[in-house]
């Protein structure tokens, strides 16, 4: 057992795998790695609060964002709206099942999964309640993180503008500027409280269960 | 406040990352469940290897249909053209939007060649033990997880000129193509997302 505690001072650079000794940081602090300079960890006490803050703001304007009109088009006249719902009606009436289940997967389910379950963890962390359930969503987090495309949409959304200028009136909707808030908040999350420190938080709230339950 | 690590130098090679919660590890060069999240971090290596390899196969026999089969499909009036992938970039450019011509081109052309080569480097320098540091591997490992989603931008931009087409005249259509394409973007990010970065670190 001995040996499993020491383990928790190192901490392994996610971006090269150097191996480094943890050290002890002041409040508003940053640990770099000493290899390729990237941030590992850092001491911030107001960092669960500030984090929950953004992370519901951002859930509200994705959802804001799922619900109303993403842009309107019109040709001689002739209007057309692009909504989220219409995307996914258009879709299936061509019969593109495949694409159809993918975009509900990559732009609505992992995004809204994602999102939800970091205002759990968050909120459960500050009320000091339910390790368990922040442990399993922590896992699933990780499990989830890669396939959100929502930024993809997005960009998307920006070519697809630039192919109809030509022949069209384009005119943004609301949740044109929902989906760039939701991805502001989002790089602010990521640059906020990484995966590493979400755990450390958790270890140091609820105490370390390293050793083995089975 | 900026304070760089002391690096820690002893049986550096016996530890590793778990992907999952990021807590560190010991290596015992068979199965091992994560000490924190207990997780199945890693399976035996030849499977690991097996497994990344089956879906980057995959990917890249997708990438064929998914290059010659139309993308779009526009029907104007009743007659019906087909653009590919490289036909739509041409178009583009042609009419003068480079900048989008050349994201599109970036994003749907060489982003997954350049995964295939990325993976397909990383499974032979793991295999063949081919020198080159440890540090490069990582890195190439992280910019091939960071551009895999980018392809799916011409998926989507066809998704959303399909509602926006949709007159009783003209209309757009995803083609074969488009559904190739997106199945060719999932395969090569769970064959990225499957490879074991354990596999770098042992030839050291
Ligand atoms: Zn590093
Ligand atoms: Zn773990």
């Amino acid at each position: 057992m001995m040996k499993k505690y020491a383990l928790d001072k190192l901490v392994i650079c996610n971006n090269c795998h150097t191996v480094h000794q943890k050290i002890p940081l002041h409040q508003g602090g940053k640990a770099l790695c000493s290899r390729c300079d990237a941030v590992i960890y850092r001491q911030d006490d107001t960092i669960i609060e500030k984090t929950l803050a953004i992370t519901l703001t951002a859930f509200i304007s994705l959802l804001i964002a799922f619900q109303s009109t993403i842009l309107t088009i019109n040709i001689n006249g002739l209007e057309q709206s692009l909504t989220l719902t219409s995307l996914f009606v258009v879709i299936l009436e061509n019969e593109q099942y495949l694409i159809a289940v993918m975009l509900v997967f990559l732009i609505v389910i992992f995004p809204l999964m994602i999102l939800l379950s970091l205002l759990t963890i968050l909120t459960l962390m500050k009320l000091k309640k339910s390790g368990y359930l922040v442990k399993r969503l922590l896992i699933l987090l990780a499990y989830i993180l890669p396939w959100s495309m929502v930024d993809i949409f997005f960009i998307s959304i920006l070519v697809a503008m630039v192919k109809l200028f030509d022949y069209a009136k384009i005119e943004l909707g609301i949740a044109f500027g929902a989906f760039i808030l939701t991805l502001i908040l989002d790089i602010f999350i990521t640059k906020n409280i990484s995966f590493y420190e979400l755990w450390n938080q958790h270890d140091t709230i609820y105490g370390e269960t390293h050793v083995k339950e089975k | 406040m900026i304070r760089y690590m002391e690096k820690h130098m002893s049986k550096r090679n016996k530890l590793l990352l778990c992907p999952i919660c990021e807590a560190v590890n010991i290596d015992t060069g068979k199965e091992i469940l994560c000490r924190r999240c207990h997780s199945k971090i890693y399976k035996p290596k030849r499977i690991a290897y097996h497994k990344t390899l089956a879906f980057l196969i995959t990917a890249m026999i997708l990438y064929i249909p998914a290059n010659l089969y139309p993308i779009l499909i526009n029907k104007q009036f009743g007659v019906q053209s087909e653009s590919t992938i490289l036909g739509g970039i041409m178009h583009l450019w042609e009419s003068g939007s480079y900048p989008v011509a050349l994201i599109i081109l970036v994003a749907s052309v060489f982003v997954p060649l350049l995964k295939f080569l990325f993976i397909t480097y990383l499974l032979i320098s793991t295999k063949y033990n081919v020198n080159s540091s440890r540090v490069d591997k990582h890195k190439l490992f992280h910019i091939t997880e960071a551009i895999g989603s980018w392809s799916m931008v011409d998926v989507f931009v066809v998704a959303i000129l399909s509602v926006l087409i949709h007159f009783s005249g003209i209309q757009i259509y995803p083609g074969v193509g488009a559904t190739a394409f997106a199945l060719m973007v999932f395969f090569t990010m769970l064959s990225a997302l499957s490879f074991d970065t354990r596999l770098i670190k042992k030839e050291e």
